[in-house]
């Protein structure tokens, strides 16, 4: 523990390692940890490298220590007594453990471990000589109190020519370090420590994309270990924030940090050197305000290939299924005529639905797709239509009754209008899902010439009716779905399960639009209309009884209706907002702050079915660092909510050329241009932003 | 599309939410305030050493770097320099919580003064923590100097080689005498924060 860092020496007197009286082959006691120096091999081969290491076997509950030991350990140190001309790489470390010491975290290791070392000997080894090897080892072991330890280790390998046979006895323990070693990797990475955090960004398209990282900064008092790093990742760049720590010492030039993968258990150490932080994402393109952020070409593709995956969704799968069945009750019939029909129905749907949404938009009404989803009282139209669908398949009610919805009633028509209009349902059920999860594609849609635009939306309709056209079209794949039977009517009834969760979800993004109370409304009427439709189902005796449950149905049905009414029209006021630090959105105030030379503004669009937005207020604008930067450069922090359609906002973000949020924009305090910042955010960056200013 | 709306899942699975801040005392600003009893049972405040330089020490007789630096002596040189030579205030502080390790009575604490032959104005019994916690002192030894308007002008380690081996003191920078003979000669500290090394405080 001479310095810091590792350090190895070569001996000028071999001979005299061998009299050393200290040095102790074998494993060594002393207190609370075992150690012993081990070889990989059995035999040195003149010229070829082979491994050594040092075996550490704390007690229970005891820790050494990483390169970085974190808040308050220290490092294992070895120096090495090697034959002339030998040399010891450094220590290959493993990735630590994160170990909690009160309110401090050190990294390190318990349990028996390996800190590997590779020893080069020289080419001009006989066979037959002795090779000695000798380490002074010092190292700290912790539990609740901290023990300084060191020790004199030494083992003598003969010389032989030939491949060296491996030692089995510590083959394990190698292999258990091996796991641990981050796979040393050169891609580019840079780090910034402006803002109280060190922030790195790594850009790599071998970065693994579903990662759960847990990141150590190699180099000793930088951060605050107790304080774990946030990470966000977007297509091939991955970034990481970790508050420095108050006894920040000197920033080294070139920063080791191991990431590991807690999913795979891979890791991978990069060397950051400084740099400012690349912008990532498509809003560091800053496209124009009518280029679209994606080609026809792809925008067509992605449009079909997600209306097939739109058969797969909770909302639409239940729906196409029971089509499927009757394509099985049917088989052996033509049934291209059905299939045909039924492309047609959602096609034209679609055309409708895109038709309504871009003569909206040349008729300058301010909206982009999700629109649908703004509306509460589509949001609530929606759950209903799906939570009657779901009783209907569960068995309360038959389908076809003649109480039922006309759309129902038309799709279990016989013949080729009933397959038509089963097409107009798929298209009806499936937008709720549409929204979220085709949102980007869509969005870039909207800004595309109507014709093009036209084009993706029919793409979509067309990738949805697919699956069910093929199968109309090739009698061989309908003659491989099973054959009927009883189990048709066990799915249809399984299949009301994914409809109501897909209620739950629309349940829960009208919560959001109008609050618990109007909420409470809507489910009210929902148990109205699951009642209704019951009633409907049930045949009465006499003339007397069958006039009172007609009574009851009208009366259940505007009740039903009133209700959604009611609760829809609920909507939350803003004020709900507890402490709000930020300033709501408004084009007037906006101007008004940028005619102040004393304040500059961060806007921050954002919505409550918006993931991105969630995650980047979670990370880093609400983080403490953000709050403090902003406070200092007397930034005003406005957000627009977009979760409720809002024309305001669509203008605003049109003006970026985004048909979506997030969006942040930060303007500086002399009315200059305004900066876009990515859509993903980490703390540094955004900090980093705020004080470029 | 498809491919970026799985990534920002990913994201958003993968993030971890910051842990709660400690909040360090800051360099330049005024240091926390305290009012702890020492082993005679006398109260000692920072506002009662207004006007003078306190130099303050978390301390741990048993932690093996503790016992570095007064076995060889070091940490009785710096009190006699800084009491002597600079008219300062030291005061050495013991947070461990009692039945904690480290935590010792007022009595054995004077018997260790005098074998160690140790030279504070006093030893402060810290027993809640509340002024180790108020300084953010993680190890011992864990200094700070606080200058004569209270404004607290170094916090970190004891010297720049962490270690528990006696014989890296004389290489060492011995940061607190630097300081000293810095604001003695008028002039900023050049160190004002350096990586405090040792055993965790036993709050």
């Amino acid at each position: 523990m001479r310095k810091l860092g590792f350090v190895f020496s070569m001996s000028i007197m071999p001979l005299l390692v061998l009299a050393e009286p200290l040095a102790e082959p074998g494993p060594v006691q002393r207190p609370h940890i075992e150690v012993e120096l081990v070889s990989e091999v059995e035999h040195v081969q003149p010229g070829e490298p082979f491994r050594v290491g040092l075996r550490m076997l704390p007690d229970a509950h005891w820790h050494t220590y990483w390169k970085n030991p974190g808040d308050s350990g220290l490092t294992t140190e070895m120096e090495w007594t090697l034959p002339e001309g030998a040399g010891a790489s450094g220590i290959a470390w493993p990735y630590p453990e994160r170990v909690p010491m009160g309110h401090l975290v050190n990294y390190g290791y318990g349990g028996e471990h390996l800190l590997p070392v590779t020893i080069t000997p020289p080419e001009d080894l006989a066979p037959g000589e002795e090779f000695p090897i000798a380490v002074a080892a010092e190292w700290l072991v912790c539990e609740e109190i901290c023990i300084p330890g060191d020790a004199e280790l030494s083992m003598t390998l003969p010389v032989r020519a030939g491949a060296a046979p491996k030692n089995d006895s510590v083959a394990d323990l190698f292999a258990r370090a091996d796991e641990r070693r981050p796979e040393i990797v050169d891609w580019p990475a840079r780090f910034d420590t402006s803002g109280g955090q060190l922030a790195v960004q790594v850009e790599s398209d071998e970065l693994p994309t579903d990662a759960e990282w847990t990141v150590f900064v190699g180099a000793e008092n930088i951060v605050d270990h107790a304080r774990p790093a946030e990470t966000a990742q977007l297509e091939g760049v991955l970034q990481a924030g970790q508050p420095l720590s108050p006894y920040l010492g000197e920033i080294p030039d070139a920063m080791p940090v191991v990431f590991v993968d807690d999913r795979t258990g891979r890791a991978f150490e990069v060397t950051a050197t400084p740099g400012s932080l690349q912008s990532t994402g498509a809003a560091a393109a800053s496209a124009g305000p009518t280029e679209p952020p994606i080609g026809w070409g792809l925008a067509l593709l992605l449009a079909l290939a997600g209306g097939v995956l739109l058969n797969l969704m909770p909302c639409v799968f239940p729906v196409l299924s029971i089509k499927a069945m009757s394509f099985v009750a049917g088989a052996g019939q033509d049934q291209r005529a059905h299939g045909l029909a039924y492309t047609a129905g959602v096609v034209l749907s679609f055309a409708v639905l895109a038709g309504v949404l871009l003569a909206l938009r040349a008729g300058g009404e301010a909206i982009g797709w999700g629109f649908q989803l703004q509306s509460p009282w589509v949001v609530g139209v929606l759950a209903y239509v799906l939570f009657a669908l779901g009783l209907s398949l569960s068995g309360l009610f038959a389908f076809g009754n003649r109480l039922m919805g006309a759309g129902q009633q038309l799709t279990e028509r016989e013949g080729v209008s009933g397959s038509f209009f089963t097409g107009v349902l798929a298209c009806i059920v499936a937008s709720p899902c549409t929204a979220p999860f085709m949102g980007t594609a869509l969005g870039a849609a909207v800004l595309m010439p109507w014709p093009t635009a036209m084009s993706i939306f029919l793409a979509l309709g067309f990738g949805l009716a697919l699956p069910m056209l093929v199968l109309s079209f090739s009698p061989a794949l309908a003659r491989r779905l099973p054959k009927p039977g009883p189990w048709m009517e066990t799915f249809k009834q399984l299949m009301a399960f994914p409809l109501y969760l897909a209620v739950v979800w629309l349940l829960w993004v009208l919560g959001r639009q109008v609050g618990a109370d109007g909420l409470a409304a809507v489910l009210g009427g929902m148990v109205v209309l699951a009642f209704v439709l019951w009633l409907g189902g049930r045949k009465s005796r006499g003339a007397t009884m069958n006039s009172i449950r007609h009574v009851a149905l009208a009366l259940g049905a505007v009740a039903a209706v009133a209700a959604l009414g009611a609760g829809v029209r609920m909507q939350q006021s803003p004020g709900d907002v507890e402490n709000a630090w930020w300033e709501d959105y408004s084009a007037a105030r906006l101007a008004e702050l940028r005619g102040d030379p004393e304040r500059a503004v961060l806007v921050n669009m954002t919505a409550d079915w918006c993931i991105t937005c969630k995650v980047n207020e979670g990370v880093a604008l609400n983080t403490d660092a953000v709050r403090e930067a902003l406070e200092a450069h007397e930034v005003v922090y406005m957000k627009g909510d977009w979760t409720r359609r809002d024309e305001a906002i669509t203008a605003y973000l049109s003006e970026f050329g985004r048909n979506g949020v997030p969006l942040y924009v930060l303007y500086p305090h002399d009315g200059g241009e305004p900066t876009v910042l990515p859509q993903v955010l980490s703390p540094g960056l955004v900090v980093g932003a705020i004080e470029s200013l | 599309m498809i491919h970026r709306n799985i990534q920002l899942f990913t994201a958003a699975v993968i993030l971890v939410m910051s842990a709660a801040v400690m909040a360090a005392p800051q360099i330049g600003e005024p240091a926390p305030d305290f009012s702890v009893v020492d082993t005679k049972g006398k109260v000692h405040s920072l506002s009662d050493y207004a006007g003078k330089t306190v130099v303050l020490e978390w301390t741990n007789h048993e932690c093996p770097f503790v016992a570095k630096h007064y076995g060889a002596g070091n940490m009785q040189d710096q009190q006699r320099t800084a009491r002597n030579d600079h008219d300062v205030v030291w005061l050495s502080v013991i947070s461990s919580k009692p039945g904690a390790q480290g935590h010792i009575s007022p009595q054995r604490s004077d018997e260790l003064t005098a074998e160690r032959d140790a030279y504070p104005n006093a030893v402060l019994i810290d027993e809640s923590g509340e002024m180790g916690h108020a300084y953010d002192a993680r190890v011992t030894p864990h200094m700070y100097i606080i200058d004569a308007d209270g404004i607290l002008r170094y916090m970190g380690g004891i010297d720049s080689i962490p270690s528990a081996d006696q014989d890296d003191i004389p290489e060492a920078t011995q940061y607190v005498m630097v300081a000293l003979d810095e604001m003695a000669a008028g002039e900023a500290v050049s160190q004002t924060t350096t990586r405090p090394y040792g055993c965790t405080v036993k709050y």
